[in-house]
């Protein structure tokens, strides 16, 4: 999986390396912004209120 | 040179089906495992990043209200915090239990998007140093875990707030007493927060009473834990 996707990234490693950082990094921050905060809202898993 | 070139060229050698398909399961696996670690430093470090912007926030939209309420003093004193949209700021909470430099910014509301702010005020219920139930939920896990040291609070530990109107004491009549399972109620357990706790929610209150609620356990949500006191002293602005 991994290694299909580095084969299918254009250039020479050097620019290889630097597209797959950036497409990594760019995942994590997906999960932070926006999927972790909505599996935290949608299982309720850190609720401090009665109801 | 040329013999180099075509070596990087060359495809990767066939691996059976089955070869190929564990390949991928174990990359997924450990991808798995990658977004779960992800998501524990999320928890523990991230939330707490976005609450640290949003309490300087609320600071300075605390100090503006103060500001703008002084300069209309000429008008009549009915200075109701009535007017707060959730989210809002609504006033400083300090417990010396914490610590004496302990200080948060409360928020009017108790929706998620209130709470990740700092502690909120439940919006039905009464304002601080009224008659009736004054009630803040405050995380104590992630997003600054304000209450992180809740199970700390003694009954007599003073839970101090100021708002726009003035700063209000209260003394703690139940609290969990240094018992990490003390005073653990039920998520529907909210008679916590009615008016007259203990009794039908319409009852007409006749005290001034201050209750707190938090998760239990602390990295979880299955129960919750509460402290509750009375106003012992108030100081108008």
């Amino acid at each position: 999986m991994y290694a299909w996707v580095w084969r299918h990234l254009p250039g020479p490693w050097p620019v290889r390396l630097l597209i797959y950082l950036a497409i990594i990094l760019g995942i994590i921050a997906a999960l932070f912004f926006w999927v972790f905060p909505w599996v935290e809202e949608t299982f309720g898993i850190n609720r401090v209120t009665v109801d | 040179m040329h013999r180099k070139a075509r070596r990087g060229r060359r495809r990767a050698p066939k691996r059976s089906p089955v070869a190929v398909i564990a390949g991928v399961m174990g990359e997924l696996l450990l991808t798995a495992g990658a977004i779960v670690l992800l998501f524990v430093v999320y928890t523990l470090w991230g939330t707490g990043l976005q609450t640290a912007a949003a309490q300087d926030d609320l600071r300075e939209e605390f100090d503006l209200q103060i500001q703008s309420d002084d300069e209309d003093e000429s008008e009549d004193e009915s200075e109701e915090p009535g007017d707060l949209e959730l989210g809002d700021a609504y006033g400083i909470l300090r417990i010396p239990r914490f610590g004496e430099d302990w200080e948060w910014l409360v928020v009017e509301g108790v929706e998620d998007d209130d709470l990740r702010d700092g502690p909120g005020r439940y919006p039905d219920n009464a304002h601080a140093g009224e008659l009736g139930n004054f009630a803040i939920a405050g995380h104590r896990s992630g997003h600054g875990e304000p209450f992180a040291p809740f199970p700390e609070l003694h009954e007599g530990d003073i839970v101090e707030i100021e708002t726009r109107t003035g700063i209000y004491q209260y003394e703690l009549d139940s609290a969990p007493n240094g018992d990490p399972d003390g005073n653990r109620i039920e998520i529907s357990d909210s008679w916590v927060v009615d008016p007259v706790p203990g009794e039908p929610s319409s009852t007409e209150p006749e005290e001034a009473r201050l209750t707190l609620t938090t998760c239990w356990p602390r990295w979880g949500s299955s129960h919750r834990m509460y402290a509750s006191g009375v106003l012992v002293s108030e100081e108008e602005r």
